[in-house]
C-alpha cells in the first residue's frame, strides 16, 4: 500500500508538552538515530536535567535549551502504516505566533496539545483559531499531562466537554480528543495500562485513521502562474506552475490580467515534452507572440477565465508591530503576482483568543490582530476565494522585511465589464 | 525502495526547482555553492533542469587547501563537462598565515571557509547563493527557511527569523547582505542517493568504499572521518542508510567540538 504525505503541525500553548509530544512520537516509533539519543542524554547530564528529555530532541538552539522553550519551527519526518508525516513543531509562546504561522500554513492536518493539569489557556484558543483562519480542516486534540491528574477519566471528560465547546464555535465538530502522556508514553504510540476507562484509539492509531491528505486539484478549473520568461528555443518560454487544473497541450488559454489568449504549442517539463501539465507541475510553455506577458499573470481557460477583481474580503493576520489603518495602501503578494491594495474598511476584528468579536469595528489594526478587512486593488489583481481555489486565495502582506501579515480570502466582487 | 519512491521523487524535484526557479525571478546576481558532493552537485543538476540545461550564474567552490583530492579532481571533470562557470574562493591570506584545525577548528572554518565567502560576495555583489543543506541533516539546519536571509554583517538571525508563508517566499530588502536560498531543505539523504541513481548523476569516488571505509559526509580532509563500510555501489549505500541508525553528520568534527558550535557558526554566516 503506497504511504501519502501528510504535513501535521503541532499547536497549543506554552509548556503544555507540544515538544515532549513530537519526541516521544518519534522515539517510539523509532526515527531519532542512537547517536542523537546518547548526544541528548550527555548533555542532559551536563544540566542535571532529567524530565524534558523529549523536547531536547527538537529544541536545538542553546537558547530553547537553557530556557526549555520552544523558539523556531522544525520538521521531522515519522513513518506509520498509512502515512509519512512531516511533524512541525511550533513554538506556544504568544510572542512567537510569526513562526507558529510558518510551520501551520504549509500544514494538511494539526494535533492541539492541551495540558489536562493546566487546562485551557490563551494559546490554546488561539492556535486553533489561527488554524482554521490559514483553512487547516483535519484537527485532532491530545489531553496531555494524563500523568499529573492521576489518570483520572474525570479530568479527562471536564477539559474535553470544555474544549469541545470552543472547537465547535471554530467549526472543527466531532473533534476526536485522546487523553495521553507524552512524558511516558501512555496512548501516544502505546495503549496505556493506567487509563482503563478510555476504549479509544491511541493518538497515532487516531490520526492514522481520521487524517486525509490534501484534496487533489485536478478537478478544479485551470489557474496557472506565470513566473518568468525565458530566452529558449529561437523564441520565449513562459515557465509557470499549475497549481489547479489541467492543461492540455494544444488549447488556447487565456492570461489575467493582460487579456491575451494565445495557444499553447508546447509544454515541457525537465526536458521532457508533456501532453497535460497537472497540479503542482512547473512547466516551460512554448506559445507565439509572448511578447508582454510578464511573472504575475495567472493562466487559465477563456471558458472558466480568472477574471480580476474590484475588491475582496479576507481574513486577515498581522503579526508585526506595525499599524495599518482604514485608508491605508499596502502591498499585496498573492501566486507570483504583486500588486498594490488599498486596505478599504476594517469589517469586524477578533480577539484571537477570547475568540469573540468586538462590539465596534477599529479603524486600525496592529500585530496580533486577526480581522475581516474589505481590499481594493489599485492594480488589476487576480485573486480567488480559497474555498474556491486555495493556492490563489491567500496572501501576504508586504513589507519592507518580508511579510506583515497574511490573509485568506472570503468573498471576491468582479467589475461589471468582461474583457475579451 | 519502497513502491511510491518515484512519485515522492517527483514531488520533492519540482518543489525544489519551482524555488530555483523564483530565486531567478527575484534576485538580479545569484549564484550557487558546491562543494562536490552528492548534495550540492544534485542542486547544480537541479539547476540545469531549471533553466533548460545550463547554468546561468557562476558556482562558487570555497577551497580551504585542505580538500582530498579526489575533491579537486571531481571538481575540475564536472566544471567542464557541465560547462560551469567555476569561481575558486580561497582565504590565501588566512592559510599563508597558518591557520588550520589543530589550533582552533572553529577558527579555522570561520576564516577558511565563511571569511573567504564573504569576501567573494562583497567582491561580486552576489545577492542571493543557492545552497544544498538540508533539514534532516543537522538540528540547526533544521531551523531554516527555503529563502533564510542574511543581514549587513553576514549573520543569521535564527531568533527572528521572517515568516514564510506557503510558497510566497521572501523578496530580496536594502536590510540583508544577500539571501541563502535552500532547495533542497525538505530532502533526506536518502531521497538525494535515490535521485542521484535515477538520474544518473557522477558522484564523487570517495563516497564508495575502499578497504572496508567510505565517507559518508565529505568535508575537509583533517577534520572529516571516514565510516566502516563495505558499500561500493549507490544501490549497497542506500540498502546501508536504510538500516543504519548512525547520523550522516557523525564524522564531522565540527558538529562535535564544542557545545553548539554548529550553531555558532551559521549565526555568523556559515553554511
Amino acid at each position: 500500500m503506497s504511504l501519502s504525505k501528510i504535513n501535521l503541525v503541532v499547536i497549543g500553548h506554552k509548556d503544555h508538552g507540544k515538544s515532549t509530544l513530537i519526541g516521544r512520537l518519534l522515539y517510539d516509533s523509532n526515527s531519532i538515530p542512537q547517536q542523537k539519543l546518547q548526544e541528548v542524554e550527555a548533555e542532559l547530564k551536563k544540566a542535571g536535567d532529567e524530565g524534558f528529555r523529549f523536547a531536547f530532541l527538537l529544541d536545538t538552539l542553546e537558547e530553547e535549551r537553557r530556557g526549555g522553550l520552544t523558539i523556531d519551527i522544525m520538521q521531522m519526518p515519522l513513518k506509520t502504516e498509512r502515512h509519512i508525516y512531516t511533524i512541525i513543531d511550533c513554538p506556544g509562546h504568544r510572542e512567537f505566533i510569526k513562526k507558529m504561522l510558518t510551520g501551520a500554513s504549509q500544514a494538511d492536518a494539526a494535533v492541539l496539545v492541551v495540558s489536562a493539569k493546566e487546562g485551557i489557556e490563551d494559546q490554546t484558543r488561539q492556535h486553533a483559531f489561527l488554524a482554521k483562519t490559514l483553512g487547516i480542516r483535519q484537527l485532532v486534540v491530545a489531553i496531555n499531562k494524563m500523568d499529573q491528574v492521576g489518570y483520572e477519566e474525570s479530568a479527562f471528560v471536564k477539559i474535553s466537554q470544555f474544549l469541545d465547546e470552543v472547537l465547535k464555535s471554530l467549526d472543527f465538530l466531532n473533534t476526536k480528543m485522546v487523553p495521553i502522556s507524552a512524558l511516558n508514553g501512555d496512548n501516544v504510540f502505546l495503549r496505556s495500562h493506567n487509563m482503563k476507562w478510555y476504549n479509544g484509539l491511541t493518538l497515532i492509531e487516531t490520526l492514522d485513521s481520521i487524517v486525509e491528505p490534501s484534496q487533489s486539484y485536478a478537478d478544479k478549473p485551470l489557474r496557472g502562474c506565470v513566473q518568468d520568461i525565458y530566452d529558449q528555443h529561437n523564441g520565449g518560454v513562459v515557465v509557470c506552475k499549475i497549481e489547479t487544473g489541467v492543461l492540455e497541450r494544444g488549447k488556447s488559454v487565456y492570461l489575467s490580467p493582460s487579456g491575451k489568449i494565445r495557444s499553447v504549442e508546447v509544454i515541457e517539463m525537465f526536458g521532457t515534452q508533456l501532453d497535460r501539465a497537472k497540479p503542482g507541475d512547473s512547466v516551460g510553455l512554448v506559445m507565439k507572440e509572448i511578447q508582454g506577458i510578464r511573472r504575475g499573470e495567472v493562466i487559465s481557460y477563456p471558458e472558466t477565465r480568472a477574471r480580476i477583481v474590484k475588491s475582496f474580503i479576507a481574513n486577515v493576520i498581522l503579526f508585526s508591530s506595525i499599524e495599518m489603518k482604514n485608508g491605508d495602501m499596502c502591498v499585496i503578494r498573492c501566486g507570483t503576482a504583486e500588486r498594490k491594495c488599498r486596505m478599504d474598511e476594517i469589517l469586524a476584528e477578533i480577539d484571537p483568543i477570547k475568540l469573540t468579536m468586538n462590539a465596534v469595528s477599529p479603524k486600525s489594526l496592529t500585530g496580533g490582530s486577526v480581522a475581516e478587512v474589505k481590499f481594493e486593488p489599485l492594480e488589476p489583481l487576480c485573486i480567488e476565494i480559497y474555498s474556491n481555489f486555495p493556492p490563489l486565495g491567500r496572501f501576504v502582506i508586504e513589507g519592507k522585511r518580508g511579510a506583515i501579515g497574511a490573509g485568506i480570502v472570503l468573498d471576491v466582487e468582479y467589475d461589471g465589464i468582461l474583457k475579451v | 525502495m519502497n513502491s511510491n519512491s518515484a512519485d515522492n521523487l517527483d514531488e520533492l524535484e519540482k518543489k525544489s526547482i519551482m524555488i530555483i526557479r523564483e530565486a531567478m525571478a527575484q534576485f538580479k546576481n545569484l549564484a550557487a555553492l558546491w562543494s562536490t558532493g552528492k548534495d550540492s552537485t544534485a542542486t547544480l543538476w537541479l539547476c540545469r533542469k531549471a533553466f533548460f540545461g545550463k547554468i546561468p550564474f557562476p558556482v562558487i567552490h570555497l577551497d580551504t587547501g585542505c580538500k582530498f583530492p579526489e575533491i579537486y579532481e571531481f571538481r575540475e571533470r564536472l566544471a567542464k563537462e557541465w560547462n560551469l562557470n567555476l569561481i575558486v574562493a580561497k582565504n590565501k591570506e588566512a592559510i599563508e598565515r597558518g591557520v588550520s584545525p589543530e589550533n582552533d577548528r572553529f577558527e579555522c572554518c570561520t576564516l577558511l571557509k565563511t571569511q573567504a565567502l564573504k569576501d567573494l560576495l562583497v567582491k561580486e555583489k552576489f545577492d542571493a547563493l543557492i545552497l544544498a543543506i538540508r533539514r534532516d541533516e543537522h538540528g540547526i539546519r533544521a531551523k531554516e527557511r527555503y529563502f533564510s536571509p542574511r543581514d549587513e554583517n553576514f549573520k543569521w538571525n535564527y531568533g527572528d527569523q521572517p515568516a514564510e508563508m506557503w510558497d510566497l517566499y521572501i523578496k530580496p530588502s536594502e536590510d540583508f547582505s544577500h539571501m541563502r536560498v535552500h532547495p533542497i531543505l525538505h530532502w533526506t539523504e536518502l531521497n538525494v542517493w535515490q535521485y542521484v541513481k535515477r538520474e544518473g548523476l557522477p558522484v564523487n569516488p570517495l563516497y564508495f568504499a575502499k578497504d572496508g571505509e567510505r565517507y559518508r559526509s565529505l568535508g575537509c580532509k583533517p577534520c572529516t572521518a571516514p565510516i566502516n563500510s563495505n558499500a561500493s555501489t549507490i544501490d549497497e549505500i542506500v540498502e546501508e542508510l536504510e538500516t543504519s541508525m548512525t547520523p550522516e553528520r557523525a564524522g564531522r568534527a565540527q558538529d562535535k567540538e564544542k557545545a553548539y558550535m554548529m550553531q555558532k557558526l551559521r549565526s555568523l554566516g556559515y553554511m
